[in-house]
């Protein structure tokens, strides 16, 4: 054949050859941690990760938590809060991967904290795990672990949002310690 | 040049291509360096040139590489100035920037043309404006969409999450029906002077079509649109953006009667929306900063809520034939940006007689 048919892809190969990005290394528990909440606006996330937040303290020692909000759901986390955070806590947790886009931008957030130092608990509806993983590989983190919680979390109640956030609970501590 | 091609050998090429995932469903025409050269050469812009990037998913598309897909996507090289500027367009609209190629909304782009290339590409401008059966309008659009996907790695059920996704997704490019239209182009209200050959864009998340032959009282055809465009399914946040594609019958009725195009935006303002118990039945009569929700309290049923905050959310387009009052409402995702891209010119291309461009003679 004269001429290769072109690939409209324009990935290249050097791209997928890219080291890992560093992995933050694990607390033995979370007693006296402070806990970073890095809420996307979904609808529920605010209330959710609160939760998490209050039965990490109650039941798990942790010191107190800082909640900020990512006004853009879909966009990485922007580099200051990046930065604030990992100045001013020891683990984060992000969420809730609710959405085609903010699934995977929760878990993006969730390995730019590792590799800030911070260990980090992404916490994603279960039915956007594809894209969630997706999303892992294109940071050069395949099998990066996160948290799910069924879906749906949007309409969920106040005291359904509770019981969640109790049923994540064990995931998200083994996420962030050697647990 | 061969006479007749092998039918063979296009068949594993286009298997081949298939193969490595790059189709949208459809055969794709396998691109070659000449052909992609063709296309390169109708612009003075940069192949290297990096025309969007999609920040979260760590990619970016190059007029290179938007060449090889628009040649995919069955463009003539002739198009290539049409599909620049209509992802120039679109790479203007905050939706598309952000998460919008992810969202389980999965928007489709919305390609308004204007101007004398439409013709001189052989855009239809006529009947059946949303399509299919025109080869210039259904290959920009669907050269975006290879773009997305390939150029990007927005793929279903991957990074693109699309629930039930929508008719039309990849085939919407209007040629607007300037001649049969009696308002300035809409590529005017993008602030680009009318004559000028344009491309605005924005993305829409569904079309719905208002038959109206039944009244020649302009105002009843408002209040028709106004009852699409009001429909409590559509509402996710305070406000909303719909615009209209007028068929040339009903936009003349309603200039005839005085309305320009501002007094339409305006007309459609005052009156869509609903009270507050129609919106209270279907749970999104609360408000949290811009989201709705189910708030049980009545005490807001008697208001009316307006949905549509300006005339930019409010685009008018004339499109389709002078052969029924058939209009379509565009339930537009996000806001559209207001803008409107020039084309680049054509002459560099149309002066090489042997570079096939537009129309085949």
């Amino acid at each position: 054949m004269p001429y290769p048919i072109l690939d409209p892809t324009g990935t290249i190969a050097a791209d997928r050859e890219k080291s890992p990005p560093p992995r933050a290394r694990r607390r033995a528990n979370l007693h006296g941690a402070t806990v970073g909440l890095l809420v996307n606006t979904k609808q529920n996330a605010a209330p959710f990760l609160d939760e998490v937040g209050r039965l990490l303290i109650d039941r798990h020692g942790a010191k107190g938590t800082i909640a900020r909000t990512k006004v853009n759901f879909a966009a990485p986390a922007p580099e200051e809060l990046v930065k604030e955070m990992a100045a001013s806590c020891d683990v984060i947790i992000t969420g809730i991967g609710d959405c085609g886009s903010c699934s995977a931008s929760a878990v993006a957030d969730g390995i730019v904290f590792e590799a800030a130092g911070l260990p980090a608990a992404a916490i994603c509806s279960d039915a956007f795990k594809v894209t969630a993983d997706a999303m892992a590989g294109l940071r050069g983190a395949p099998g990066y672990r996160y948290a799910t919680t069924p879906h749906p979390v949007a309409v969920l109640t106040p005291d359904q949002v509770k019981e969640r956030a109790a049923q994540v609970l064990g995931d998200v501590v083994a996420l962030l310690t050697h647990a | 040049m061969t006479a007749i091609p092998n039918p063979e050998e296009a068949q594993a090429a286009i298997e081949y291509c298939y193969a490595q995932g790059w189709s949208d469903g459809l055969p794709l025409v396998p691109a070659s360096q000449p052909l992609v050269d063709r296309f390169l050469a109708t612009t003075t812009r940069s192949p290297e040139e990096v025309i969007g990037e999609i920040e979260q998913v760590g990619r970016d598309c190059t007029v290179y590489l938007a060449a090889v897909n628009a040649a995919m996507a069955g463009c003539l090289p002739g198009y290539f100035p049409v599909v620049l500027a209509a992802f120039d367009a679109l790479m203007r609209e905050r939706a598309a920037r952000g998460g919008g190629w992810q969202s389980t909304s999965g928007p489709a782009p919305m390609i308004v043309v204007n101007g004398p290339v439409r013709h001189e590409l052989g855009f239809n401008t006529a009947g059946g404006a949303f399509g299919p059966g025109f080869r210039p309008n259904a290959t920009v659009a669907r050269a975006i969409g290879l773009i997305v996907r390939n150029a990007f790695g927005i793929r279903p059920h991957v990074l693109e999450q699309a629930t039930q996704g929508l008719p039309g997704r990849w085939s919407i490019c209007l040629a607007e029906n300037e001649e049969e239209s009696p308002w300035p182009p809409f590529a005017a209200d993008g602030g680009q002077p009318a004559g000028t050959s344009a491309v605005s864009a924005t993305l829409l998340r569904t079309c719905e079509f208002v038959d109206n032959r039944h009244t020649p009282d302009p105002e009843q055809v408002l209040w028709d649109i106004a009852d699409t465009v009001s429909r409590t399914g559509s509402l996710i946040f305070k406000e909303t953006s719909a615009g209209v594609v007028f068929c040339p019958e009903h936009a003349q009725m309603l200039a005839e009667a005085g309305f320009s195009k501002r007094g339409v935006q305006e007309w459609l303002m005052e009156h869509c929306g609903r009270t507050g118990a129609d919106l209270r039945r279907a749970g999104k009569n609360g408000l949290r900063g811009i989201a709705r929700f189910a708030d049980p309290d009545p005490r807001a049923d008697d208001s009316f809520t307006r949905i549509l905050p300006s005339p930019r959310h409010v685009p008018i387009v004339v499109a389709g034939a002078r052969n029924a009052a058939i209009s379509m409402v565009v339930r537009i995702f996000g806001e559209w940006s207001g803008t409107a891209t020039p084309v680049g010119p054509l002459t560099a291309a149309l002066e090489h007689p042997t570079t096939p461009l537009g129309v085949p003679s």
